[in-house]
């Protein structure tokens, strides 16, 4: 376990690493002069001058690297040339909002893709496992941007709910139904993207292990069907779904920027469309990295609980 | 014991050695009109679909404009075929490169194991941790001004590792096999092992996983349109549609639901086929 | 007779396959008495396994059809609901089954795979089903349980899992034991190890045993009785005595002859049976046994024998042409 461990910790400072480098390396793609690009509207000789102190921008690229990466280390992303203010102050305020929209999405789609995978596994090829199938299938090939247009056009817009519509996000400290009510459809959004995706795994997992010698002898011991589904069929049959709940996290959270980009919800997605359209490229740097890190270290937690789940994984 | 088991399996796959079925055939009918329309898009007396008709705006659909007109007056259906190129470009585009650079990759990684394989496998897991679409979202909104080639060759690159990892797993699969171990044995050699008996046997599983991976890459494209971070509007893609109808969604409902469905249809098509290939061809689950 | 703990009368179980229905067990009666140890042989593939599920009502709950009876200590365990089987399982009869490696849960504790039943069918507290469990894993012989208690699994060697599993049999002290080939995973040292530590049980808890196994050899000093099987039906049954010495079906006789311990007693060179198990869902109207036969005739290829009374008491044997007695000349 200790080595499996380290080898992880390893890895994932080398794929940190790496993506610095490449969110580094982002405003080089630009063409033209980087400070010209940066400095966008706020070009004047004294933002000049300040840009030139924080990056670096007249030594070797590689300083400019180490200059930037110490900077980061210290919490400062630098500021927008653009807005005005710093980005890590900007990323600090928009975070939550999508840590707020995952959580609810997630908590939805495992209370319901579990259950609904287990009464699947039960009888395979049963009516309830051929609706299910179906209909996870059909949902498969339906991108959350068209959920969410459609959700918004008939609740927000013919049914006319209140706080469900474009622009009417509301934070959580003013009034906390009225926040939970704004990211309803959002929420159920990526809970559908998710359901089908753990519904599916789920599902194959559970009918594998419930043909599994242990469960015979499980039910040999004369337990409740649901006591062996939960207690001896659930844990064994876990590690892919909790394998692709770590992977999804990143189409998980591109979902998102694509919900509040319709919303109007100030999370990170939208701050990065806005940013990308007023050319704002330190905050789109700040977010892309912030987010690629974000990812890569709830994969790694990822990995860390499926081992603790499933002891034959790290003793191979 | 071997056979118990197999029996086993036979009883929980019934699916297994299933015909292909009506469905199948009807999806690819649709898939194929849908690339027909797309090549053929000029020739097809369509209206223009850029052409703005300001005494027929938001039209519902009808005799002169089959799906309607949008809010500037152009036909909807017209602007769906031309709008299908985009997609289709994109998905076939991105899937050459991928293919092209992951499937040969795969392929010798997994047939010659030892360094060759440990090298490029941790380099591929390392960007496969890299989110692909947030690596696509920020490589595209600095590398301006955007242009479908671009996107094909973000997205085609960022499809590299995905590929790579399945037909790697493929592979190892049948190289694995008795007549291979056989072929080996015997002195055959790698060229001939590799085209003669790995390659017949790991295309089944490459096709059926080009057509769903088609599929998402064409969702990633409809992403990035609908966050306006794909090909530059006028001209039409089924996710730029959806994105312009956002303002007029009240108005006009027609404008986000036509577009939806082809993009939802086709998609649908796609995975069916590669799921029913899949089947048909017995290879097991293979995640996306 | 009062003693009596289970009867089974013309049991069949009948798989629905792709390929079509699977008769994997057919017509198959006998009883069983308190405290006796009943052996049951075949080739594998036999049927010996799904025999002893249907008997338990442990058979996979879809695409199977059982018919007959099979009455354990006075409950009909065929047509009875998975609710009611419940009721006998672990009680009444508990299993211990071929593959130590699979028939654990890996990634259960194994003293919480103990615990469980005790807690779960008799109602014991956490404390109370601990120490009962550490209990447990002292009787089958498990060297410091207390340590054992918590480990995995995987960190046992195939014989300390097989005790394991007896353990769990053994949680709720039940009537009847199947032990279905307990020893074909283990290691040959180990499973003289198991077969003794089984036998020491049965007479130490007072319980009826059903040894299933490929091999004569198990058999022969451990129980009182013998069912040979062949595809999925009785072909010879008798004292464990009468099928050794006195065995009147061909398909006995080469079972007997390729099992290595037995034939080295008979000084017979060791025989492996020629040609391959029937095709159960291809079977024809006569002897299944006829294609690999030497003594078959025309009529064992057209009519199936029923068993047949032979002299030894409760000895019975299904063949055309039987072997020649030699009760007395021996
Ligand atoms: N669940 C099942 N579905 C279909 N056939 C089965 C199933 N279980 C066992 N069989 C078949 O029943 C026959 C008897 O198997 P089994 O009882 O396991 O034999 P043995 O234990 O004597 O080796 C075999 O031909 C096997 O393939
Ligand atoms: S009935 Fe015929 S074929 Fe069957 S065992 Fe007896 S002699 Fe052999
Ligand atoms: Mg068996």
């Amino acid at each position: 376990m200790a080595r499996y461990l380290i080898r992880r910790v390893v890895m994932l400072v080398g794929i940190v690493f790496v993506i610095s480098v490449g969110a580094f390396y982002l405003i080089h793609l630009l063409p033209g002069d980087p400070a010209v690009v940066i400095l966008g509207t706020g070009d004047s000789p004294q933002n000049r001058a300040i840009l030139f102190k924080e990056l670096g921008l007249n030594k070797p690229i590689w300083d400019q690297y180490f200059i930037w990466m110490r900077n980061i280390l210290h919490g400062n992303l630098g500021t927008s040339f653009i807005s005005q203010t710093s980005v890590a102050g900007t990323i600090r305020a928009a975070l939550p909002i999508d840590l707020e929209l995952i959580v609810l999405s997630q908590i939805l789609a495992f209370a319901t893709a579990i259950p609904a995978a287990m009464r699947s596994a039960r009888k395979p090829d049963g009516p309830l496992d051929r609706v299910l199938g179906a209909t996870s299938f059909t949902l498969l090939s339906i991108p959350p941007f068209i959920i969410i247009v459609l959700l918004v056009l008939f609740i927000a817009i013919k049914l006319q709910i209140p706080h469900t519509g474009p622009s009417s996000y509301v934070s959580f400290s003013s009034d906390w139904i009225g926040n939970l009510e704004s990211l309803a459809l959002p929420a159920f959004t990526l809970a559908i993207a998710s359901f089908v995706v753990y519904y599916r795994v789920l599902r194959s997992d559970l009918i594998a292990t419930l043909q599994e010698e242990f469960i015979t002898l499980a039910r040999s011991k004369g337990l409740s069907s649901r006591r062996i589904m939960w207690r001896h069929a659930f844990r064994p049959s876990s590690v892919a779904l909790l394998g692709t709940a770590g992977v999804n996290i990143g189409g998980l959270l591109a979902s998102g920027f694509v919900v509040q980009y319709l919303l109007a919800i100030p999370g990170l997605g939208y701050t990065l469309i806005s940013a990308i359209a007023q050319s704002d490229y330190l905050l789109v740097q700040g977010i892309v990295l912030v987010v690629s890190v974000g990812v890569i270290v709830i994969n790694f937690l990822f990995d860390f609980i499926i081992n603790l789940v499933d002891p034959r994984i790290s003793r191979e | 014991m071997s056979d118990q088991l197999e029996e086993l399996t036979l009883i929980n796959r019934p699916e297994k050695s299933r015909p292909l079925g009506l469905l199948f055939w009807i999806c690819v009918g649709w898939v194929g009109l849908n690339i027909f329309g797309a090549i053929f898009a000029n020739l097809l007396p369509l209206p223009d679909p850029l052409f703005q008709n300001y005494s027929a705006i938001n039209v519902g659909p009808g005799i002169h404009h089959l799906l309607g007109t949008d809010d500037l007056g152009r036909d909807i259906f017209s602007r769906i075929v031309f709008g299908s190129r985009v997609s289709l470009a994109v998905g076939a585009g991105a899937m050459l490169i991928g293919f092209g650079l992951g499937a040969p990759l795969g392929m010798l990684a997994a047939y010659r194991r030892g360094r060759f394989d440990a090298i490029f496998t941790t380099f591929m897991y390392v960007l496969l941790a890299f989110p692909a679409i947030i690596a696509t979202i920020a490589v595209l909104s600095f590398w301006t001004p955007r242009a479908l080639v671009k996107i094909i060759v973000v997205i085609g690159l960022a499809s590299v590792p995905l590929v790579y990892r399945v037909i790697r797993t493929a592979t190892m699969g049948i190289a694995t096999k008795d007549y291979v171990v056989a072929a080996r044995i015997q002195g055959a050699t790698d060229t001939r092992i590799l085209f003669k008996e790995l390659l017949p046997n790991v295309a089944p599983i490459g096709v059926s996983f080009l057509l769903i991976g088609i599929a998402t890459v064409i969702t990633l494209e409809g992403a990035l349109a609908f966050l306006g971070l794909s090909v530059n509007p006028p001209t039409p893609s089924w996710g730029n549609m959806i994105n312009e109808s956002r303002t007029v969604l009240a108005q006009n409902p027609w404008l986000v639901i036509f577009p939806s469905l082809a993009l939802c249809l086709f998609l649908l098509c796609l995975n069916f086929i590669g799921d029913r290939l899949r089947s048909h061809f017995d290879v097991t689950e293979v995640k996306l | 007779m009062s003693d009596r703990l289970l009867e089974v009368r013309d049991l069949a179980t009948t798989f629905a396959t792709a390929g079509g229905p699977l008769p994997a067990v057919g017509g198959v009666s006998f009883d069983l008495n308190q405290n006796e140890t009943l052996g049951i042989v075949g080739e594998s593939g036999s049927g010996k396994t799904v025999l002893s599920r249907t008997i338990m009502g442990l058979q996979p709950r879809t695409n199977v059809t059982v018919s007959g009876s099979a009455r354990l200590n006075g409950f009909e365990v065929v047509g009875a609901s998975e609710e009611a089987k419940r009721g006998i399982w672990g009680t009444e009869v508990a299993m211990v089954f071929q593959d130590p490696m699979t028939s654990l849960n890996p990634v259960m504790r194994i003293g919480k795979q103990i615990d469980e039943v005790l807690r779960v069918r008799l109602g014991m507290d956490k404390a109370a089903a601990k120490a009962r469990a550490i209990e447990l894993l002292e009787l089958v012989g498990i060297p410091s349980p207390v340590e054992r208690y918590r480990a995995y699994p995987g960190q046992l060697s195939g014989g300390m899992r097989q005790r394991v599993v007896i353990a769990i049999a053994l949680a709720c002290s039940p009537k009847l034991l199947m032990a279905d080939e307990p020893t074909t995973g283990l290691d040959v040292t180990i499973q003289a190890q198991i077969l003794n530590l089984l036998d020491r049980l049965k007479s130490q808890l007072q319980m009826s045993v059903i040894l299933v196994t490929h091999d004569l050899g198990v058999v022969a000093t451990r129980t009182s009785r013998i069912i040979v099987m062949y595809a999925g039906r009785v072909v010879e049954t008798g004292s464990t005595r009468d099928v050794f010495q006195n065995h009147r079906m061909p398909y006995t006789r080469a079972l007997l002859e390729s099992s290595p311990k037995v034939a080295s007693h008979s000084h017979t060179r060791l025989q492996a049976i020629p040609g391959r198990p029937p095709n159960l869902m291809k079977l024809t109207a006569g002897c299944a046994f006829a294609p690999r036969c030497a003594y078959a005739t025309e009529r064992c290829h057209r009519e199936r024998p029923e068993l047949t009374a032979a002299e030894g008491p409760g000895h019975a044997f299904a063949c055309w042409n039987p072997l020649p007695t030699t009760r007395g000349a021996s």
